[in-house]
């Protein structure tokens, strides 16, 4: 057996190994939980230094990034319904008569 | 070395290929219809191709002689495809509703309303399995049969993800509040955890086979897409992971779309599952669990051996699998 095929039959034995083992631990509430944590930790800082920005914002009376994002889903709200309303218009029977 | 030194000077591969035309646009989504052979559609009935939320559209159509959409076009199938497109800041306020409900809902009308048919085949890939298991319960009328590929219904199973979707300290709130739209590079970590030494295997397999252009390109073209996902609307991605994950909503018939009620059970039509035994994103017994609740007279189940994306895309794929979907709308028809 060449050098490369030993080596790839080692890895490979190697690498099923490591990845059942490391599946096993990487489910455990053991790593879950402390990493749940910390990530909702962090995102809870974040938004609560968003919200200290925005509030800056706000009290000189600009519109702040989710002033702007509403605003804009608004729009693409809007959008859809009129596309609603063309496929409404689009499936009604054509009219027999006019007056 | 010449092989890896050809390797690291190769141009990206070109992804997307088989050629369609954009026969709709809201926001940012589009569908689009693939032009049909030139001799023309052989089937009525269209087909909507579903793909998941995150992840790019063409892993249906990634390259030429591995791209089912292709394939499908060939058979004589009338196929459209949606194109989630890439969610931006003002997306976060998007609702599960929002892209089931009404953007699927769409997708559906406008391509029966093209083809001329009265309803289409729908074929859900992944989440886009979920999302269209849902719709077809909920708004059956234009459902002529639906394919759950790889599609998770049931959500409490013992892999990694369900786990870590269900440990108490994660605060999916929380992260929908701090970034709007839940970026891809937090769910592809997640992916990346379900096996960590993935990216070792690739990169042996690439040494291993570089001099194999047929291998490399196929390398790449999934590469690229795999590296190309998009992130999640965060009012979608909260009800997603509380309801289906957390609640496994969907099969406790609890789950709503737009105020009606979604029972599995209401599902009448042709139903075929295709799962696959060496899938570790979506195990293969949570999408087979759809089989167990619908009421269809005509269900059929495809287990194969095989991996979530390799098992779906590969030239095996398109000799075993691809004929056996095909065989299935044909009879469904």
């Amino acid at each position: 057996m060449n050098p490369w095929e030993l080596y790839k039959k080692y890895f490979n034995a190697w690498e099923g190994a490591t990845a059942t083992y490391l599946e096993h631990w990487l489910k455990s509430p053991l790593v879950l939980e402390p990493a749940g944590a910390w990530l909702s930790a962090t995102m809870k800082l974040k938004a609560q230094a968003d919200q200290a920005t925005a509030s800056f914002w706000g009290n000189i009376g600009l519109p702040t990034k989710r002033d702007q994002e509403r605003a804009l889903h608004k729009l693409n709200q809007l959008e859809s319904k009129l596309l609603d309303l063309e496929e409404k218009l689009a499936d009604l029977p054509p009219s027999t008569g006019s007056r | 070395m010449n092989p890896l030194l050809r390797f690291m000077s190769r141009p990206p591969p070109a992804v997307g290929q088989t050629p369609a035309d954009v026969v709709h646009r809201e926001n940012k989504w589009r569908l689009l219809r693939y032009r049909p052979r030139p001799s023309g559609v052989s089937h009525p009935t269209p087909l909507l191709l579903v793909p998941s939320l995150i992840n790019r559209h063409y892993v249906l159509d990634l390259m030429p002689g591995k791209s089912l959409a292709e394939w499908l076009v060939a058979q004589g199938f009338d196929v459209f495809i949606i194109d989630w497109g890439t969610p931006e800041d003002e997306d976060r306020f998007v609702t599960f509703d929002d892209v089931c409900d009404r953007t699927l809902g769409r997708a559906l009308r406008v391509a029966c309303r093209l083809a001329g048919s009265e309803r289409a085949h729908v074929l859900g890939y992944c989440l886009g399995g979920t999302l269209a298991a849902i719709y077809s319960a909920a708004r059956p009328e234009r459902v002529a049969s639906l394919l759950a590929l790889a599609a998770p219904v049931g959500f409490h199973d013992d892999g990694m993800l369900s786990a870590w979707t269900r440990s108490k300290s994660f605060d999916v709130g929380a992260v929908v509040a701090a970034t709007g739209n839940v970026p891809w590079q937090l769910m592809q970590s997640a992916f990346h955890m379900l096996r960590p030494t993935l990216t070792l295997s690739k990169a042996v397999s690439v040494l291993d086979r570089a001099w194999d252009d047929e291998f490399m390109n196929g390398f790449l073209a999934l590469e690229t897409w795999g590296n190309d996902n998009v992130s999640f609307p965060g009012e979608c991605y909260r009800r997603y992971i509380e309801e289906l994950w957390r609640n496994d909503a969907l099969l406790a018939g609890t789950f709503t779309l737009s105020g009606t009620p979604v029972h599995l059970e209401d599902i009448r039509c042709p139903v075929l599952a295709v799962t696959f035994e060496h899938d570790n994103i979506v195990p293969w017994k949570s999408a087979a669990a759809l089989l167990s609740r619908v009421s269809s007279e005509v269900k059929q189940h495809i287990h194969l051996p095989g991996g979530h994306v390799g098992a779906v895309i590969s030239k095996k794929a398109a000799a075993t699998l691809w004929p056996q979907l095909a065989e299935f709308w044909r009879a469904a028809s």
